[in-house]
């Protein structure tokens, strides 16, 4: 290999690139506002006995889970306006496909976290002469949700990489603007990797951080 | 009236029968302990009065004033006073591990009695220090030994004032050397006159702690008599073949 690299251009660039990050990280940001809130009723809707309730949910999360986040995106942002003739800016529909694709990955987090709690603790509960409404609120959902932490924030985390497919529908995030210099300035390697760094940078320690909250969230909850 | 009245009690699991037509009654001053095989339906029994199970037919006064009444159909009547008078506990740890000590004695008389935290607090603290554990009220329930875990979870029953208390198999999960704290601290509430229902396999325990002990088998009490009759002079075949092959086995 007889390659020079030139980091003139990365460093020129880099302003441009923090930019984009500030548009990534809000638009992760809003993806798990989404995705916390509405995963979080999908999963409760998912543990009613009413199949009326249960099966567009379940139809729902499958769908989500089983395409492509990339063609969820797409789709959103060239069938919606169609359908429904609504004209949202791009940066909305990245927001609300990540969000509704989080969303569905965080509603079986949650689902399946409260599952998991053992049915001891509801027979233990009733013997306190708790009713269902405190046994939930005050026993499983603070555990559940204990449980699930770890999940959602790897989800959470995890949005935070898939948000660069917004830069093909033209939203100016991080992937975009290192497309774009890395285009205009023919230095596509020191661009890109500048570019995997950043999202690397911010993605490591999170991943990091959830290892030592699961060790400790096992702890807490080990019997 | 006795204090406790079971009559003609019917628990079935699908097709699976515990009881059908079961009869058990105790005194106001008796500490009552369930023996009898695995499978017999001890812990059945403390979990239908606890009002843990339907049950398809009988009639369940406890305690207080608090009944259940079994029906075919699955709905059962549960008066509601029977949780407030009846305390269990279990064989697997119970507490809830996201609270603290503390948190898990106030819990209930908190939220379902409606008590001032302050006063369930200052009586959580008067019971750890009782039992010994005062110095553990903020620890976590996974910071504490199998032995200290149970003595909490029978603090947390008495929070809520209960005039008969149901102990199932408390110390069957724990390590050998951690059964004696918790059956001291039983002990110590024996004393005190509380009432008690206990299912143990502890025979020497039970011979200790109960006023009267029951041996029951496929769902029938075999044998009830003073712990010193049943065990030294047991009455039916039944009991003397179990006596023998637990104590054997213990022994």
């Amino acid at each position: 290999m007889n390659y020079e690299f030139d980091w003139f251009y990365v460093k020129k660039g880099l302003p441009q690139l923090i930019e984009g990050l500030w548009l990534t990280l809000e638009l992760t940001l809003w993806a798990n506002v989404i995705g916390l809130v509405l995963g979080f009723l999908v999963a409760i809707g998912m543990l009613s006995k009413v199949k009326a309730v249960v099966w567009p949910l379940t139809a729902y999360i499958e769908f989500f889970r089983c395409t492509p986040a990339l063609i969820q995106l797409v789709w959103f942002f060239f069938c919606i306006p169609i359908l429904f003739n609504v004209w949202w800016s791009a940066e909305f529909m990245g927001i609300l496909a990540l969000g509704l694709n989080l969303a569905a990955f965080n509603a079986e987090a949650y689902r399946a976290a409260i599952q998991a709690i053992p049915h001891a603790h509801t027979d233990a509960s009733t013997a306190l002469g708790l009713n269902a409404l405190q046994r939930i609120i005050h026993v499983i959902l603070p555990q559940a949700l204990i449980l699930a932490l770890p999940v959602l924030i790897t989800n959470g985390i995890g949005i935070f990489q898939q948000s660069a497919l917004v830069a093909l529908i033209s939203v100016e995030d991080l992937m975009y603007q290192g497309r774009y210099i890395s285009t205009q300035t023919f230095r596509p390697i020191e661009t890109l990797t500048t570019v995997a760094l950043i999202y690397f940078a911010v993605s490591f320690p999170v991943s990091q951080a959830v290892t030592l909250i699961e060790r400790r969230t096992k702890r807490l909850l080990a019997n | 009236m006795a204090f406790v009245e079971i009559d003609g009690l019917v628990k079935r699991y699908g097709s699976l029968s515990i009881f059908e037509g079961f009869d058990l009654h105790m005194e106001n001053a008796d500490r009552l302990v369930l023996i009898g095989p695995s499978g017999c339906g001890k812990s059945t029994l403390l979990r239908c009065m606890m009002g843990l199970e339907d049950i398809a037919g009988g009639t369940i006064r406890l305690g207080g004033d608090g009944y259940i009444q079994g029906a075919e159909d699955g709905r059962m009547t549960l008066d509601k006073r029977v949780q407030k008078d009846v305390g269990m506990v279990f064989q697997h740890y119970t507490l809830f591990p996201h609270l603290s000590v503390l948190g898990n004695l106030c819990l209930a008389p908190v939220r379902s009695r409606g008590v001032k935290k302050s006063e369930a607090k200052d009586k959580a603290l008067g019971l750890l220090e009782r039992f010994g554990l005062a110095e553990r009220a903020n620890f976590y329930p996974s910071q504490l030994s199998g032995g200290q875990k149970q003595r909490v979870a029978i603090a947390r029953a008495l929070m809520l004032d209960p005039k008969l208390m149901l102990f199932d198999e408390v110390t069957s999960a724990l390590d050998p050397e951690l059964v004696v704290e918790v059956e001291n601290t039983m002990m110590e509430l024996a004393e005190g006159g509380m009432p008690m229902m206990i299912v143990t396999h502890d025979m020497h325990f039970a011979r200790s702690i109960a006023t009267k002990v029951v041996f029951q088998e496929r769902g029938k009490v075999i044998e009830a008599a003073a712990p010193d009759d049943l065990f030294s002079n047991p009455q039916q075949e039944r009991t003397r073949d179990f006596l023998r092959n637990v104590l054997h086995i213990a022994g």
